[in-house]
């Protein structure tokens, strides 16, 4: 495992344009309270800041009351101003390394369900547009904590799962993640089932790839057996452009996560993979091999795990399933979905 | 006269053991039901097996148990979020082992059960351990489990159980839960839940007033006193570690669990201050669930110790910096247990 930071910044921006900046470090706790925040000029914002991390703490399986966590903030948000409460949130999580750091994070949002883990919105209103792709965003771009790491809401009516893929084709890749909704559809007596593809939905994408996303997830569901007529579907990519298929498995794995039919990773999953058939639940081979491990080893987090197609197994690089090991992730070469 | 001849009434659902039911106290004087086993607990926590087909005998102040073997079989969901894939399992209450002290299983009921032991009281618990491994990495079982992730989850499972509850994993496989847990109505339910939100707000209430600290402070106490000094031998006898470094982080550990297991054994009564002082609700309410929450680093010992029994020399220095969380946590919470006020919130 990485050795976890002592020192973690997240910055939050708020409405009418100045960022504030949130600090966390984390030291041994000697008999102290396990989070100290402050706030210049305000204890009481300093309350509730703990207020706020001790109820997101609860939805973590694990405590450790060895480290204390001190967070304070450069300087005193505007009155009534709460979407510092999502940057203290992330903050307490990657100093403890339970989530990934992430250099110059931006993050916005306030909830008044913390303890569940619910991020109810951010504070940034029409500012929220000018904010760049990779800042985290309560709301529509993050409903629940469990998000972050692709888990859906374990009390919200609409399963929500994540999965990521390694990008490779925008010269400096990175990672890019495909989003799957599901909502039960309601079907009164003696109806006939929607034809299934007609039932998913990839809003903001060109009609190409909406094509592809259905026939995609049509023939996974139809391998899957249980899957038809059960469910109304809504895909989004976090990725603003790429091309290639390499997608497809981890679409397909999100679908399979949100409606409750696989085993649930304790971090990310990340795939890719594409197939021809999926009907029969195959997994074909991607291109960049090279690039796209060199990617995953530095992007793998602890629990993160990474399914590759089974034509990877001799081509990936040496050292690769032991380096991903150490730092707490695991991977495998699937030839087929499904347990083994 | 013809009160000599006379069988002692079979107790009333005894013959629910082995099939609803795991374990029940038996009045003094009847016989163990058929194919059943009779443990004796003391009100020290104490137990003792009787001979099968016997009279149960106990002196004043004992409960005799009688339990039935097994085996039964139980489908687990390993992960909440994933309720249409499940474990079906069947485990048995494991053969006496000659060489224990103590039987696993005999612990368990004399810690944790009290009156009967329903089956699926006993699944629900193997599920939430389960659970809560998963959760924390104990034990791994992924997205498209190869066979080897699988034979490794197995045996770590196997090890689980038997460590935590006294059980014996005859067999366990996943299984398609689809007929019986339908996802997509659960979602819908949900959703006509939460349209009915705003008249949903008095059961929260009613919720918050259900956690008896009395109860659960008596309950999460008696299994501290009972488990740790257990716990502590199993740790003794579990490794003697080979490298210098990590047999003095053994020992260091061990010496804090002798301390937090004398301040259990003299925690101050949870609803006096001082004597003849009494401790206001609130504070009552966070003793509570201080001792509460020491159970559950009591629960993660058990799965450590069950990883350290296969753990090899490589994974001992991560298990030992699991150790020193968990004991960390044991101090933290008896600590908090014995003050009468939170701590500061400032410092």
């Amino acid at each position: 495992m990485s050795p976890m930071p002592d020192t973690v910044l997240v910055r939050c921006p708020l409405a009418d344009g100045p960022v504030l900046t949130l600090t966390a470090t984390r030291r041994p706790r000697a008999g102290r309270a396990e989070v100290k925040c402050a706030v210049p000029d305000d204890a009481h914002l300093a309350g509730r800041m703990q207020q706020v991390v001790r109820l997101a703490r609860l939805t973590e399986p694990r405590f450790d009351t060895r480290d204390q966590v001190v967070l304070s903030l450069d300087r005193r948000p505007p009155p009534g101003e709460r979407g510092w409460e999502l940057a203290a949130v992330l903050a307490d999580r990657m100093v403890r390394g339970l989530l990934r750091p992430q250099a110059g994070l931006l993050a916005n949002g306030w909830s008044d369900e913390w303890e569940r883990g619910r991020v109810a919105g951010n504070t940034l209103g029409a500012a929220s547009a000018a904010q760049p792709g990779d800042a985290v965003l309560g709301g529509a771009g993050l409903r629940h904590l469990g998000l972050l790491s692709g888990h859906a809401d374990p009390a919200a009516a609409v399963s929500t799962a994540r999965a990521w893929f390694p990008l490779h084709s925008g010269g400096d890749g990175g990672m890019g993640w495909v989003e799957v909704s599901l909502h039960p559809l309601a079907r009164q007596a003696g109806q006939e089932a929607p034809d299934e593809e007609q039932t998913i939905a990839a809003p903001d994408q060109d009609a190409a790839r909406q094509l592809a996303v259905r026939q995609v997830l049509g023939g996974a569901r139809h391998f899957d057996g249980r899957a038809l007529g059960r469910w109304r579907t809504v895909v989004r990519f976090g990725a603003e452009a790429f091309t290639g298929n390499s997608w497809e498995l981890a679409l397909v794995m999100a679908d399979r996560l949100a409606r409750g039919r696989e085993f649930v990773p304790r971090g990310r999953l990340i795939a890719s993979g594409c197939s021809g058939a999926w009907h029969a639940g195959r997994v074909d081979a991607v291109d960049g091999v090279a690039p796209k491990c060199a990617l995953l080893l530095r992007e793998a987090g602890p629990g993160d795990r990474i399914l590759l197609p089974r034509a990877w197994q001799e081509q990936l690089p040496e050292g690769f399933a032991e380096g991903l090991r150490a730092q707490g992730a695991s991977v495998v070469c699937v030839e087929r979905i499904g347990i083994i | 006269m013809l009160g000599f001849f006379k069988r002692a009434a079979a107790p009333e659902h005894a013959c629910e053991l082995g099939r609803t039911l795991v374990a029940l106290a038996l009045p003094a004087g009847a016989a163990p039901p058929a194919g059943c086993q009779a443990v004796v607990v003391g009100t020290d926590g104490r137990t003792r097996r009787l001979q099968a087909a016997r009279r149960i005998e106990a002196r004043p102040g004992e409960t005799a148990y009688a339990f039935h073997p097994g085996p039964y079989t139980a489908d687990l969901l390993p992960f909440a979020a994933a309720p249409e894939i499940g474990l079906r399992t069947s485990f048995a209450v494991d053969a006496p082992d000659p060489q224990a002290s103590q039987q696993r299983f005999d612990l368990y009921l004399a810690a944790e059960v009290t009156g009967r032991l329903e089956l699926a009281a006993l699944a629900a618990a193997i599920e939430s351990t389960l659970r809560h491994e998963l959760a924390t990495g104990g034990l791994e079982l992924p997205p498209c489990t190869t066979l080897d992730e699988w034979n490794a989850f197995r045996q770590g499972l196997n090890q689980l159980l038997y460590m935590r509850f006294g059980v014996t994993v005859d067999d366990c496989v996943p299984v398609d839960l689809g007929d019986t847990h339908d996802y997509a109505r659960a979602l819908a339910e949900r959703a006509e839940g939460q349209a009915e939100a705003p008249a949903a707000q008095p059961p929260e209430a009613a919720a918050v007033e259900r956690f008896d600290p009395a109860l659960e402070d008596a309950r999460a106490l008696r299994r501290l006193f009972l488990e740790l000094p257990c716990l502590m031998c199993g740790t003794r006898l579990a490794a003697m570690p080979a490298a210098q470094e990590q047999f003095h982080r053994q020992q260091a550990l061990l010496q804090r669990l002798d301390l937090v297991s004398v301040a259990v054994n003299a925690m101050p009564a949870l609803d006096l201050a001082a004597p003849g002082q009494p401790l206001p609700a609130e504070e009552q309410l966070r003793r509570a669930r201080h001792s509460r929450r020491a159970c559950v680093s009591l629960d993660e010992a058990w799965a450590l110790l069950a990883r350290l029994r296969q753990a090899g020399e490589a994974a001992l220095p991560q298990l030992y910096d699991e150790a020193e969380r968990i004991v960390a946590n044991l101090e933290a919470d008896c600590a908090g247990r014995r003050s009468i006020t939170a701590e500061g919130d400032a410092s």
